[in-house]
């Protein structure tokens, strides 16, 4: 392909004056700008994402979060809410809780603050809706396969509510009861709300095995067709 | 992507699933996952089988040459295991790779390398001297869990595809020569009656679960291998994991295992001579 | 090959001693009829490898057998028999330690048998629990091996090598002979069993059989191996 006078975007590199493509997928021209979008990548995240992370290490004031992109993602102690809501400087003692509130294995809903320069992401969890997830299911899916919609968390009338993180983390829970920040790890989830977790899961894997892209109405009418069958009878 | 430690909620939320019998994808506690297997697809070896399952991809080889026997065991064949976990994701394994190869590879050996499950008298060529050794080498492509039930019944169907040629013996001026058959109909096929396929129970809570995925396997207090055979008689049990267990636990997971294993046998059985009637071309690795 | 047939047998030669090795932290040594086996403790320590952080301790165990020790001299660097037994018996005392007592912490254990004569995995089972009883680090109780074979209607407790390794040889080909060896590790006082290997060809009944009489060997080396311990802690009162 041989343009001139455009800009090169992601998924692109110039040689001999000719713009060449250096990753297999779907080229997106926004006015001068061409990317190649690869359609296999790992996330490469953007400002304002909500993103779901695992955590990997408990760090300096920050914690590791892996958010299946090239480096960890980085969750700073500053950048979080202090339990009971508080407004003030991190002290010493704070650094020593962090295991506490936050440990390696715990799931957490975030938005990107930023992007380092190395492609790495600040997370944040300033905001009620952000935090600690404690009682569902995670599915992983490629990120390519979630939709960009203007929120990614919905709580679906099939009685579930899921958090679409654009990194590919897919978080499906029974619906939160109103005062969810009371969420301990004792279990009061009935036999029904499991199985409709559990639904959802063999469907969104049905979907992204299918390579369909993954949003809320597409879920809800995969769920919806799955009704026919038991839900120990779904192939996997 | 997923690292082998959860959080306390996500564990509490496995084991209160497994409680109410409604696990993270829906199955029962004794329920299986739908596996897909076939046989005779690498042309080299003696018998090969492919276990695929969703996430999970293993492919078993069988070489059989004829060596020398064991020094215990001077007039039967024996068999020789290795596991290959090289392709899998290694971050996903606790501890050293090669202490978790050894162990899989020891406790198949442990529980297939014997006169209980294979008639390896059969395997004798010249008694003491020369016997047939097969080489049985399992590849793990990809696993989600439930890696040594997975390995053993592909093990199981390459046994049963397993062709080993006929040898002759002549005897020229007192040096015997083993002369090795070209002919296909000469081929000997291998009893696999007595091969038994592993069960591994994973407690979980209070309750017992069959066909564990990674992340109950992070959740499991204690795990019994059990291998049962075709006849429901128990060959092999072995305890693994951190945990302790209840002697009446044990017995239950027994039960356990022997309830899910018969219908997992049968299916394979079936499975097994349907495609060897079938006689279908293979058409490719990747083909559906 | 024939054998003079043993009536079930109780362990009824089972020596123990505790502070075999001066400088390790505690040790044992073990003799069952012909086996000897010695073992020691060593932790908790560091951990040597720069590993991820772990809320407990690790149990890390090497087994080797002397190359003196078996009929044929065995190779000096652990063989693939060798680290399997070494696994177990990290799984066996897994559950004995109080092991969230010692994070980032490692505690090694090393077995060497030095007369090999059967019921090794049983008796190295006993040996290490002992040691860890002699160290002084917390452990919920004692864990005992025992090792039971079955041959025909015969079942035999601690079987000797050529019991371990011999098979009934029988007349009539047509005649089915159940073979198995079970070795377990039980914890007395908590009633829980810690390993458990099996192989053979049993039915369920049979199996179960096999399992109870093995769990009631293991607690008839209990009282020993208690006595054992009190002794040797008399001993360390009386010198101070």
């Amino acid at each position: 392909m041989t343009i001139f006078h455009s800009c090169r975007g992601h998924g692109t590199y110039l040689q001999d004056n000719k713009l060449k493509a250096s990753v297999a997928g779907f080229v997106e021209k926004v006015g001068k700008l061409i990317c190649v979008k690869p359609v296999k990548s790992r996330y490469n995240g953007e400002v304002g994402d909500v993103v779901v992370g695992i955590i990997t290490e408990v760090g300096q004031r920050r914690w590791k979060v892996d958010t299946y992109s090239r480096l960890d993602s980085l969750l700073m102690l500053s950048a979080v809410n202090l339990p009971g809501g508080e407004l003030r400087r991190r002290s010493e003692k704070d650094e020593l809780m962090m295991r506490q509130h936050l440990t390696e294995g715990d799931l957490i809903s975030a938005e990107v603050q930023s992007v380092h320069g190395d492609g790495s992401l600040a997370l944040h969890t300033r905001s009620l809706k952000y935090g600690k997830l404690i009682q569902g299911t995670l599915v992983t899916v490629a990120p390519a396969l979630i939709k960009r919609c203007k929120t990614h968390f919905h709580n679906l009338e099939c009685g579930a509510s899921i958090i679409l993180g654009n990194n590919g983390y897919i978080w499906i829970s029974p619906l939160l009861k109103e005062d969810a920040e009371n969420q301990t790890t004792k279990s009061d989830t009935s036999t029904l709300e499991r199985e409709i977790v559990a639904r959802l899961r063999n469907c969104i894997m049905a979907l992204a095995e299918r390579q369909m892209l993954l949003y809320d109405t597409s879920i809800t009418y995969t769920y919806e067709a799955s009704l026919n069958y038991q839900v120990s009878q779904h192939k996997k | 992507m997923s690292s082998s430690t959860l959080s306390e909620g996500r564990k509490q939320f496995i084991v209160d699933g497994v409680t109410q019998d409604c696990r993270a994808d829906g199955r029962r506690c004794i329920d299986f996952r739908r596996f897909q297997i076939e046989t005779g697809i690498v042309s080299n070896t003696n018998g090969s089988a492919r276990l695929r399952q969703y996430g999970t991809d293993v492919l078993v080889g069988i070489k059989a040459e004829i060596g020398q026997p064991k020094q215990e065991r001077s007039n039967t064949g024996h068999l020789e295991f290795y596991v290959d976990c090289s392709s899998y994701n290694t971050t996903e394994i606790d501890g050293h790779i090669g202490d978790f190869t050894t162990q899989l590879t020891k406790s198949l050996e442990r529980i297939y390398d014997s006169e209980n499950v294979l008639d390896l008298k059969s395997l004798t060529i010249i008694a003491g001297e020369q016997v047939w050794v097969l080489y049985i080498d399992a590849v793990v492509l990809e696993c989600c869990g439930n890696l040594l039930d997975c390995i053993s019944i592909a093990v199981k169907a390459a046994l049963y595809n397993t062709r080993i040629p006929g040898v002759s013996v002549n005897d020229e001026e007192g040096v015997l020569e083993l002369e090795i058959s070209d002919d296909p109909n000469d081929e000997k096929k291998l009893s696999i009656d007595k091969v038994p396929v592993i069960v591994s129970c994973n407690k979980i809570g209070h309750r017992y679960v069959v066909d564990a995925t990674q992340e109950e396997e992070c959740c499991s207090s204690g795990r019994l291998l059990i291998a049962v055979n075709d006849r429901n008689n128990i060959c092999s049990l072995q305890k693994s994991g951190t945990g302790s267990l209840d002697p009446s636990t044990i017995f239950e997971m027994i039960e356990t295992a022997r309830q899910a294993a018969v219908p997992l046998n049968q299916e394979l059985l079936q499975t097994l001579k349907r495609e060897e009637r079938s006689n279908n071309d293979k058409c490719g690795f990747f083909a559906n | 090959m024939r054998k003079d047939y043993q009536l079930p047998k109780f362990y009824d030669r089972l020596v123990c001693r505790t502070g075999a090795v001066s400088q390790a932290v505690g040790s044992a040594y073990i003799e069952l009829r012909n086996t000897k086996i010695i073992c020691a403790v060593y932790g908790p320590r560091e951990v040597a490898k720069k590993q991820e952080f772990n809320i407990q301790a690790t149990v890390a165990c090497e087994l080797k057998f002397a190359t003196f020790s078996c009929r044929r001299r065995r190779r000096h660097i652990q063989d693939s028999q060798e680290k399997e037994y070494s696994q177990i018996i990290v799984q066996a005392l897994q559950p004995v330690v109080r092991l969230d007592k010692y994070p980032k912490s490692q505690i090694d254990i090393f077995i060497t048998v030095l007369q090999n004569d059967g019921s090794v995995l049983g008796g190295a089972i006993t040996a290490a629990s002992v040691a860890l009883a002699d160290s002084g680090i917390e452990i919920f109780d004692v864990a005992i091996g025992c090792c039971l074979r079955q041959i025909g209607d015969l079942s035999l407790i601690d079987p000797t090598y050529l019991e371990e390794e011999g098979r009934l040889n029988n007349e009539e080909e047509d005649e089915i002979v159940t073979n198995a060896n079970v070795t377990i590790a039980l914890l007395p006082s908590l009633n829980q069993v810690s390993a458990l290997i099996m192989n053979g060809e049993l039915d369920v009944d049979s199996t179960q059989r096999i399992i109870k009489d093995c769990l009631e060997g293991c607690i008839r080396i209990y009282p020993v191996v208690r006595e054992c311990l009190t002794k040797s802690l008399e001993e360390k009162m009386s010198r101070n």
